[in-house]
């Protein structure tokens, strides 16, 4: 399989707390990978550095898009979007008092071009442009599940339907690799039954997946790799299935003793 | 001369620090900058003024009794009109610092007339005139000493206060983490009160001795010297007292070194300059931490 | 091309007040005070129109607003005075300076934090004034700049005649199409992709710059933007009045246009033009009616205070809202979340 993310000995301190310790593990392309660990463990951590909200303290972080492989540790986060890695956040951040359209209309962003020049003149190449933006984003909206609700404010959706317009709007920016932190959270049994769903969807379109999550049925049902960090560092990884019983994890979330007891 | 001049910029300097601390303690507690906190420096020369003019009461008792009514209208400030938005985007409680600040200066031209007026004939002890210590040229008068010794001891009180009493650890836990201080039993609000009651006073106190000093009061003085006190507390770091202190100083300084030397007609735009060059160049100034925007978590 | 039938209510109000504005000067109370004043609601939206791109689209207090407004005037008073040049050629002149130093000011300072940034603004606009009051040898300090040419309309070159602009109607016409331009530009911008980024910067930072919007380029654009539309302003406020001086370029100004939007509406187009009229209306009233109360004409401005105070303690999103802020607001939602209700201010 070939890789399309290389993170190579990640590290990352804040002051003199050590977040992230020689983290090294790869994600293959097409790949649905879950990153877990007990709270803390430095998840949100990793996926900032990767995002470029966080400047690695040391590592490399090596995207392989197609031929080119690019070095990412310490890229801007608009940079890193631009690049083909997309991602949605644990506390959903949506642009409230904006449609839904318009926030997936947003994703379009980085892939478009045009300027205040185009936006008051409207020549052909924007409204074209605009037309191929909205169709997108409504593209977009259609394969998350999200329909008739593209004039709603944002912040009027319920809590099941805002966790998937923010995947919506990841997937406008045509991302190579998804990013996803947590978004089983606060979801009922069924809503987690939808997502694991709309999880396989994105992949079958060719979609790398990497995903946080502390729901174990949907670790359990989606992910075909389970890196396990703990203290900021590295755990183990492997098939959910073996992952689950390791003694080590074990031990990771619920205490010495409980591995014993297991 | 350039004694003369450092000795201005000394006096000058002490004044601004009194009203830079009530700035930075203010910013560290709530981060508001308070735009009226110079109409309160207003209000104490106006307030002493009248006390002496209509209630024939002695300087020193003005003086006080002035602090004290600008404690007062420091609490107030907080209470009507930033406590309500306590809880609101931080600019909405900027946009209102401003309206109070404007809303002020205005009442003050109403009821006092917005002409300068001098210092009540009189009123101030004839000593003050006369000349205290000269050396290398210079005169300190009474009056210099006096402001040098008010400024300086309530340095030091403020200081102790801040250090030494539950009040001043209260309001360090407050500017720290209010949330955290509140669990720990600490009445935020009344810490807050407290704190811009501090403020009031001393920058109060900073407004009868300049419209004493220059024997003029008129209701717009607290605009330029609130500025000016406010880019003293950006120089030393905003949110720290030692910091305002000295930056108050260090600017004071400036201003009279540049206005005798550079140029006099740009003596206002010192103050402007100095702001936005440490704002841009060193945000945290000498003492203080850098701002950050408060993010939501990720 | 335009169905009357399809349009909605407010289209059809507003093309209304547009055809009442067209006709004004020939209604019999039409005096010459009486159009003076509306010409100013007229400059005033336009400058409201601009500062909206700050604090409206993007979010940032701008207390320096003043400064750009400024330095519009004195290029054009300069320009005339001392070149000759005529008005529609500074216009373009003045936008593009405008931009030039919202760019210089800008680049620097936007990286920084919401307060912060304020107080830059402040700052600059207070020492620009203090220039155009030393430089003496420039702009006259004090004394001010008098006699620039009114505005003249040379069309000579098509065989026209060349006609000067005399009395208060040409300006009249000349300020509705400016207001009309801004109006247009806006209306354009909200909805294209670069005021979308804007509004996504505005409403959440980290989010906007997950969606591949460099925040600084774009705040540094949109106060530029800003500060151009400020000079255009300043640019017709000096053909207009023939004279500056710098204390009409004083910190007051900002502090008036901040309170339009705020009043009428942050972020919202016919909301701070209706926040233009409702301030510049309040202000001559009151500065007619004040001294027959016996009370000075300070109170006006003491009055400004307290509305700013008072709106953004009980309705800081404005008379006019932003649509999505009037939403949450008839469903009742403002009382839950009291921080939605402030569109813009989310810093």
């Amino acid at each position: 399989m070939t890789a399309i993310m290389d993170i190579r000995k990640l590290s990352k301190n804040f002051g003199g707390l050590q977040a992230l310790k020689n983290i090294t593990f790869q994600i293959n392309r097409h790949e649905i990978i879950g990153l877990i660990g007990p709270n803390g463990a430095g998840k949100t951590t990793l996926f900032n550095c990767v995002a470029g909200v966080e400047k690695p303290s040391s590592g490399e972080i090596i995207f392989k898009n197609g031929e080119r492989s690019e070095s990412i540790g310490g890229k801007k986060p608009e940079k890193v979007t631009s690049l083909g890695i997309a991602r949605t956040f644990q506390n959903i951040r949506l642009f409230d008092n904006m449609t839904v359209l318009d926030n997936v209309k947003i994703g379009r962003h980085c892939r478009t071009k045009s300027t205040f020049f185009g936006a008051v003149v409207r020549n052909r190449t924007q409204k074209e442009e605009e037309e191929e933006i909205t169709a997108h984003a409504c593209e977009c909206l259609e394969f998350v599940g999200l329909r008739g609700l593209n004039d709603e404010i944002a912040s009027s959706l319920a809590y099941g339907n805002q966790r998937r317009l923010e995947i919506a709007r990841a997937l406008a920016t045509e991302p190579r690799l998804l990013m996803l932190d947590e978004p089983a959270a606060g979801m009922n049994p069924q809503e987690s039954r939808n997502l694991m769903d709309l999880i396989h969807r994105i992949r079958d379109k060719g979609i790398t997946i990497l995903l946080i999550e502390h729901d174990m049925k949907v670790v359990m049902g989606v992910c075909e790799r389970v890196v396990v960090i703990n203290h900021g560092e590295w755990l183990t990884e492997g098939a959910p299935a073996d992952v689950r019983n390791d003694a080590g994890v074990i031990e990771a979330y619920l205490g010495t003793g409980a591995a014993n007891a297991a | 001369m350039f004694l003369q001049q450092l000795i201005n910029g000394l006096t000058i300097g002490g004044i601004y620090a009194m009203i830079a601390v009530g700035y930075t303690m203010v910013y560290g507690v709530i981060q508001l900058i308070n735009f009226a906190h110079g109409e309160i420096y207003m209000l104490g020369a106006f307030f002493a003024v009248s006390f002496i003019a209509f209630l024939h009461l002695p300087f020193f008792v003005a003086f006080l009794l002035s602090m004290a009514c600008c404690a007062i209208c420091g609490v107030l400030l907080d209470v009507i009109a930033y406590r309500p938005l306590r809880n609101s985007p931080r600019l909405a409680a900027l946009i209102t610092a401003i309206g109070m600040s404007i809303f002020l200066q205005n009442l003050a031209m109403i009821i006092w007339g917005s002409r300068p007026k001098p210092f009540p004939h009189g009123s101030l002890p004839e000593y003050f005139e006369k000349t205290a210590v000269s050396f290398w040229g210079v005169n300190l008068s009474w009056f210099h000493l006096f402001i040098f010794g008010i400024t300086i001891c309530m340095m030091i009180g403020l200081n102790l206060i801040i250090r030494k009493t539950r009040w001043g650890k209260a309001m360090r836990a407050v500017a720290q983490n209010k949330t955290m201080a509140a669990l720990a039993g600490i009445n935020v609000n009344r810490v807050i009160s407290y704190t811009f009651a501090l403020a009031g006073a001393m920058g109060g106190a900073a407004g009868i001795m300049v419209s004493a000093y220059y024997n003029s009061l008129y209701p717009t003085m607290g605009y330029l010297a609130g500025v000016k006190a406010f880019a003293a507390a950006v120089l030393g770091g905003i949110g720290s007292v030692p910091g305002a202190m000295l930056g108050g100083v260090v600017l004071g300084i400036a201003e009279a070194l540049g206005a005798g030397y550079l140029s006099s007609l740009y003596r206002d735009g010192i103050s402007y300059a100095v702001m936005i060059i440490v704002i841009v160049l060193i945000p945290a100034g000498l003492f203080g931490k850098v701002l950050k925007e408060t993010k939501k978590s990720m | 091309m335009v169905n009357i039938k399809k349009m909605t209510l407010g289209a059809k109000f507003r093309i209304g007040l547009l055809a009442l504005a067209l006709i004004l000067p020939a209604l019999p109370f039409a005096t010459d005070y009486f159009l003076h004043t509306v010409i100013l609601i007229y400059l005033y939206m336009v400058l409201a129109l601009g500062l909206n791109v700050v604090p409206g689209f993007n979010g940032l207090l701008d207390l320096g607003y003043v400064g750009f407004y400024g330095i519009g005037a004195y290029t054009a008073g300069l320009l005339t005075v001392h070149f000759g040049f005529s008005f529609w050629t500074i216009v373009p002149l003045a936008f593009l300076n405008g931009a030039l130093w919202g760019v210089l000011l800008g680049a620097p300072t936007l990286r920084l934090t919401g307060d912060y940034f304020a107080i830059v603004t402040f700052g600059f606009s207070e020492l620009v004034v203090l220039f155009l009051t030393n430089e003496i040898w420039l702009t006259r300090g004090p004394l001010g700049l008098p006699g620039i040419e009114p505005v003249s309309l040379d069309l000579s070159l098509f065989g026209g005649p060349r006609w000067e602009f005399v009395g208060e109607v040409p300006y009249y016409y000349l300020a509705i199409a400016l207001v009309l331009a801004a109006v247009f530009v806006m209306y354009r911008i909200q909805d294209s992709r670069l005021g979308r980024a804007w509004f996504a910067i505005r409403d959440d930072e980290v989010a906007a710059v997950s969606c591949g919007i460099n925040l600084l380029t774009y705040k540094v654009f949109a106060f530029a933007i800003s500060a151009a539309f400020g000079a255009v302003g300043g640019c017709f406020f000096a053909r207009w009045v023939t004279f500056l001086s710098p204390d009409m370029f004083k910190f007051w100004e900002s502090f008036l246009v901040l309170c339009m939007i705020v009043l009428g509406g942050m972020g919202n187009i016919w909301g701070v033009m209706v926040g233009a009229v409702v301030l510049v209306s309040l202000s001559e009233i009151l500065r007619e009616l004040l001294p027959l109360l016996g009370l000075p004409v300070e109170v006006r401005f003491l009055g400004f205070g307290l509305i700013m105070v008072l709106m953004m303690r009980y309705r800081p999103a404005g008379l006019l809202p932003i649509p999505a802020v009037a939403a949450q607001m008839r469903s009742g939602r403002v009382r839950r979340k009291k921080v939605k209700a402030t569109v813009g201010l989310n810093k």
